[in-house]
């Protein structure tokens, strides 16, 4: 009688103890695939992104600015000192350097891969950091620099950036509803949550960056 | 084996497609939250890849890949311990929704709490043998113990979740 009550509550506990979901192989495999073909990236994990988040937020308020300056720079450079010979190709010698583009293109994502990681699980609690409304905006300056930065000559980057954008719009307004009811704010999140998921962002930067990143060598 | 030894992606992918639904299904059960069941999936697999010189193939390869995936998914599981406490996502919220659920609200809560405290070792055993059909030979392999040992914390595991549950148990069953 009681093996036959164990036998049930067992067989109740396959289906209600945290019933696995369809295993997200794809999803998975190109992340692994990512990291076997560069070694020495850094693993952008749940736990280390927590305990560093004080560090990465006050690291990615300066290096926003510094690779927006040096974003701006390297457009500057190329229009200032670009030829006005009229035998010369138009445009150029306006592109900006394909180093700069590569070294904040791949630095930019990486940030904005920990800032999602970390909004991701902090939202299921509706309680985001408040220092993530400034962090999002500094990244989504970026990304729309970078955005200016690639025209036409990368799809798949142009793509994942133009969903970065938007990603990061949503998260900017989440922030912004901070003081406003519960509900609209809970509404915020959820939309910038399934912006993340639904757009496989997160996948799709660990599958471009960095090595792999399309940026590489144009 | 000896291609994926060989640094052989492809045939690494073979095996990650052998073997990945068992390991993210035992990761998912053990810490109950989708993001990190993909870490510790993942980690697992990366791990495997790095020692794969030294497997030496006397057991077979998804008992040595368990064997990592249950030690990834413990560590994991002790650092974010607040992460398995916490209430179910939103997320999970929607994804468990169209389920058909057997149990009321509180009612499941209260299995997840008998479960949940139940002592590591006893949980890790309970989980992988009756909720994921673990044999005691892979149990005993996976955790560097012997089968009467995993025999015995099952044991152990059942009893404690009869006294946790008590009388509530004739609700459940």
């Amino acid at each position: 009688m009681e093996d036959q009550r164990m036998d049930e509550l067992t067989h109740l506990l396959r289906e209600e103890y945290n019933p696995p979901p369809p295993t997200p192989r794809a999803e998975m495999w190109e992340a692994i695939q990512a990291r076997l073909n560069d070694p020495g990236a850094s693993v952008v994990s749940l736990d280390a992104v927590r305990a560093r988040r004080t560090v990465w937020v006050r690291r990615s308020m300066a290096w926003g600015a510094a690779a927006a300056a040096v974003l701006v720079v390297g457009f500057g450079l190329g229009r200032f000192t670009a030829p006005t010979s009229v035998a010369e190709a138009p445009g150029a010698s306006q592109a900006p350097d394909p180093q700069v583009l590569r070294l904040a293109a791949t630095d930019h994502l990486e940030r904005t891969e920990a800032l999602l990681r970390m909004v991701r699980a902090d939202g299921r609690t509706g309680q985001l950091d408040p220092a993530v409304g400034s962090w999002a905006e500094s990244l989504l300056t970026q990304t729309r620099l970078l955005l200016d930065s690639t025209e036409n000559d990368d799809p798949a980057m142009r793509a994942l950036l133009e969903d970065l954008e938007l990603v990061l719009v949503q998260i900017v307004g989440v922030a912004d509803t901070r003081g406003a009811d519960g509900a609209q704010a809970r509404e915020e999140l959820t939309l910038a949550l399934k912006g993340i998921e639904e757009n496989h962002v997160l996948s799709r930067i660990q599958a471009v960056s960095p090595a792999g990143s399309p940026l590489a060598g144009t | 084996m000896e291609q994926a030894k060989g640094g052989d992606e492809i045939a690494f992918r073979t095996l990650y497609e052998a073997n990945v639904d068992r390991i993210y299904r035992l990761a998912y059960r053990m810490v109950g939250d989708e993001d990190l069941a993909r870490d510790f999936t993942q980690d697992t697999f990366l791990r495997a890849w790095e020692r794969l010189d030294q497997f030496r193939g006397d057991a077979a390869f998804s008992t040595w890949l368990h064997s990592i995936a249950v030690s990834v998914s413990l560590n994991g599981i002790r650092k974010v311990d607040r992460h398995r406490k916490r209430e179910r996502s939103l997320e999970d919220a929607v994804h468990v929704a169209p389920r058909q659920r057997r149990l009321e609200p509180d009612a499941r809560d209260r299995l997840r709490g008998a479960v949940d405290g139940l002592p590591e070792i006893y949980r890790t055993v309970f989980l992988m043998h009756d909720l994921e059909g673990f044999s005691h030979g892979e149990i005993a392999e996976a955790l560097g113990v012997a089968e009467g040992t995993s025999k015995a914390r099952l044991f152990r595991a059942r009893a404690k979740l009869r006294d946790a549950l008590g009388d509530a148990m004739q609700e459940y069953v």
